[in-house]
């Protein structure tokens, strides 16, 4: 296996116009924190992103930072806290923000805080056959031109090495609270976020329930409060989210609409499931279990891709497999990036 | 042309004579969108169904005839207006609201439902559609997809590609695609993200599948007055520097406060150089917090009165001098040409300044009301056309303007879109290799360049024989295309 690891946009763009040109397929690694998530591919040679992990700007009251791909999760944290600020995306530190993107990361707080994917106002990207292209604009609002970012969120490495992105970000909230009980289930969950209004996360697992609540102190005492008349609820101090399933080797995350958790979850004995999201982490011991969670899933108009572990993607169908394979020969023309990782292919 | 007689035929007999206009005076009226560029229609078809446009969709690519999406015709940029005879598809009458869902906190709608209409028809449920563009009672949710459409209340709510979760697609050669999913993760490549805001380039939208925001518990809505414009503006910044996020923050000056309060009469001061319209909301509490922080940042940059709105109907009537500036305009001069560059937000001072010198200079006028939070500027030159050498001043103004705010850091549309209007601007903001990347794509989905041929990209951004095949559309752009 060879190692790229490039100091600049330009080395990126050079080591994969060469790449292309000897059809060395390559897998860009970030932060190695979402490695798994993708169907089984052959790479020739790996592209570490970890050097490119300059700040480009950052001005707290414009509420955007530009930064490059390769800088970790918790470094950008530290910096945008300077600024009272944070990305609204619950990222493991040690990912990078490039991987963070093109792992396509669930945000555990996006009803509150919005998806990963629309945090996203410009990119830039090197191409497989190693051309640099920019899309989007350093401004919070923009529609000018196709948005390639788009596509590149969520990409797992095939359709080019994000190198550079701008960010939206947001106040942090002034302050965060996270009630723990250990009853759990997803009736109390849906009685929980029903009665609390405008809630972070509300975590469901089958003996436990988590609720996270952000903003104004007397707001968060008043979501408490609410959320206390449903059930008696304790408070930790605990980082939020914590680490999902440490212990298992292998974990599945499930997307359904979020009235078919309890068909997706029935008989299911551990599971962490966003209420009101329809997002639910699954570990699973054997390939059987996967196998069944998916199938659960599909016949509920679902997927349920492992993000840890073997498992892959799933071979859920994608609606216009021609559109996507020419986006890939616009993007990769010589298919040298992560070949069969991607849903597409 | 055979092609589109014979196209015509085909339509005909598969949705009906009555789903068919070529009349001189339809094919006239279809021409052109809210913009001021008039194309040239060869057909114009009224479909009902995904089917219909499936239709249409096969009947185009057999006589190789370019298609044009059009919703309510509300676009300010050209991006409806056909060219080369197309077959304009107006969606308008596929306006049924098809399924709204609470429990999943989505809704399937059609594309010819009225923005408005579909947020009317949620609030008993408790949600609403967030995206507000300010053509909300007539511009429709298909037409929002297309353009990415924000409104007052994106700043806090974001614009519309986060409050779409799915659409249903008819791609140029007829088949059917469903791009995104209604749980929260879909497989594939994000179709659905590039789809929103392509502008009718790329497929036709026949549903779209919409996020349920829950209707926020408080909301106070605020009007701040300035002496001076400048004071206005930093009051922008001061507000976003103490950590709050209003979820409207809009400006608006002297020019466009006095035609709107002849028109509206919201009780708008009339003598302040500058109004800044300020909305909160959230759990009471959170609503009083952020007013205090709001007023504080206020008092710091010389606010004169700060007017809260004591009820629903103060508040209402606070909107409607906003939300009527566009029909209030109509008042000082028969045209009007609306710009939509978006500039970072610690620029608004300078380039108001930038856009007041650059009128005085040719000796229009200029008023300005937009989404101050967002740095989305809208400098409004309104004119008579009819007076010679006027719309050569215009033209003149608005590439000044763009080039402004381009070197200001900013960009060409917050949220108007491209179109016919900003094309050829593109270079100013990317490169040759961003611009074939962007043709490359777009042909992945029409790779003959047939849907809404000539829209956003210039003529230069080549993709191989997709540019040829675009190109091969027509010659000559109809006069005074950008404007």
């Amino acid at each position: 296996m060879d190692l790229i690891h490039p100091h600049s946009k330009r080395d990126v763009m050079d080591a994969l116009r060469g790449a292309s040109a000897a059809d060395t397929r390559v897998l860009i690694v970030g932060g190695r924190q979402h490695i798994d998530k993708g169907n089984p591919s052959e790479a020739d040679a790996e592209l570490w992103t970890t050097l490119l992990d300059d700040r480009i700007a950052y001005d707290p009251a414009e509420m955007l930072c530009v930064v490059e791909a390769g800088m970790r999760v918790h470094d950008l944290r530290t910096m945008l806290a300077e600024g009272g600020q944070e990305w609204p995306v619950d990222g493991p530190d040690d990912a990078t923000v490039g991987g963070v993107i093109a792992a396509g990361v669930t945000t555990v707080r996006q009803l509150r805080v919005g998806t990963m994917r629309d945090t996203i106002v410009e990119m830039e990207v090197v191409t497989g056959d190693g051309r640099l292209v920019k899309s989007g604009a350093r401004t919070v609002k923009n529609v000018t031109g196709y948005d390639v970012h788009r596509l590149l969120t969520g990409s797992l490495g095939t359709l080019g090495t994000i190198v550079q992105i701008a960010l939206k970000v947001r106040p942090l909230p002034k302050t965060a609270r996270t009630l723990v009980i250990n009853e759990g289930g997803l009736e109390l969950g849906r009685r929980v976020l029903d009665a609390v209004p405008l809630p972070s996360a509300v975590l469901a697992e089958p003996d436990r329930l988590v609720v996270r609540l952000e903003g104004w102190p007397e707001e968060v005492e008043e979501q408490a409060a609410a959320a206390r008349s449903i059930a008696a609820f304790g408070e930790t101090e605990a980082p939020f989210p914590e680490a999902c399933f440490p212990d298992a080797t292998t974990v599945a995350e499930a997307a359904v609409v979020p009235s078919r958790l309890a068909q997706l979850l029935a008989g299911i004995d551990r599971y962490r499931a966003i209420m009101g999201v329809g997002v639910a982490w699954v570990p699973f011991e054997d390939e059987g279990a996967l196998t069944k969670l998916r199938a659960r899933a599909a016949e509920l108009g679902g997927i349920a891709p492992a993000i840890r572990g073997p498992g892959g993607l799933g071979d859920a169908p994608i609606p216009a497999p021609e559109v996507e394979r020419r986006i890939r020969a616009a993007m990769d023309p010589a298919g040298i990036l992560a070949p069969g990782r991607t849903w597409s292919t | 042309m055979a092609a589109l007689d014979d196209a015509r035929t085909e339509l005909v007999a598969a949705l009906g004579a009555d789903a068919v206009l070529h009349d001189p005076l339809a094919l006239r009226l279809y021409a052109r969108d809210a913009s001021m560029v008039e194309g040239s229609a060869g057909l114009v078809v009224f479909v009902r169904s995904a089917e219909d446009v499936v239709v249409c969709m096969r009947v185009a690519a057999r006589h190789d005839l370019p298609v044009v999406p059009r919703g309510s015709g509300t676009g300010l940029v050209g991006g409806a207006t056909p060219i080369a005879d197309a077959i304009v598809v107006v969606t308008a009458k596929m306006d049924r609201i098809l399924e709204v869902r609470p429990e999943d906190r989505l809704a399937w709608v059609e594309p010819g439902v009225f923005n408005l209409d579909l947020a009317d028809a949620l609030r008993p449920t408790g949600f609403t559609y967030a995206p507000d563009p300010s053509s909300q009672q007539v511009s429709s949710i298909g037409g929002n997809v297309n353009t990415n459409a924000g409104g007052p209340h994106c700043l806090a709510y974001g614009v519309t590609s986060a409050h779409v979760l799915a659409v249903d697609v008819v791609l140029p050669d007829g088949s059917v695609g469903r791009f995104g999913a209604e749980a929260p993760a879909a497989p594939g490549y994000d179709l659905r993200g590039f789809v929103v805001g392509s502008e009718g380039t790329l497929g036709i939208v026949t549903a779209a599948c919409v996020r349920l925001t829950p209707l926020p518990p408080a909301v106070r809505t605020m009007l701040l007055d300035f002496a001076e414009v400048e004071d206005c503006a930093q009051t922008v910044s001061a507000i976003i520097a103490r950590g709050v996020v209003p979820a409207a923050l809009e400006m608006m000056d002297r020019g466009i406060v006095r035609a709107v309060e002849d028109f509206a009469h919201a009780g708008y001061p009339t003598d302040a150089a500058a109004v800044l319209l300020v909305e909160v909301d959230g759990l009471p509490a959170a609503v009083d917090a952020q007013t205090r922080e709001v007023e504080a940042a206020a008092r710091e940059h010389l606010v004169g009165t700060i007017r809260v709105a004591a009820d629903d109907t103060e508040r209402a009537l606070l909107w409607k001098g906003r939300k009527s500036a566009f029909g209030a305009i109509a008042r000082i001069a028969p045209h009007y040409h609306l710009h939509d560059c978006v500039v970072p937000r610690k620029a608004l001072a300078d380039i108001l300044a930038g856009v007041y010198a650059i009128a005085q200079r040719h000796d229009l006028i200029v008023t300005n009301v937009f989404h101050a939070g967002d740095g989305n500027l809208h400098p409004l030159f309104s004119f008579d056309r009819s007076v010679p050498g006027t719309l050569e001043r215009v033209l003149a103004a608005s590439d000044e303007l763009v080039r402004l705010c381009v070197d200001a850091g900013g960009s060409l549309s917050g949220e108007h879109g491209i179109g016919l209007e900003k094309r050829d601007f593109m270079p100013l903001v990317f490169t040759a290799d961003d611009l074939d990347a962007q043709a490359c794509l777009r042909a992945a989905f029409d790779p003959d360049g047939r849907m809404n041929p000539r829209k956003v990209l210039p003529d230069g951004a080549r993709c191989g024989d997709y540019a040829a095949a675009a190109l091969g559309r027509d010659g000559a752009l109809p006069e005074g295309t950008w404007i």
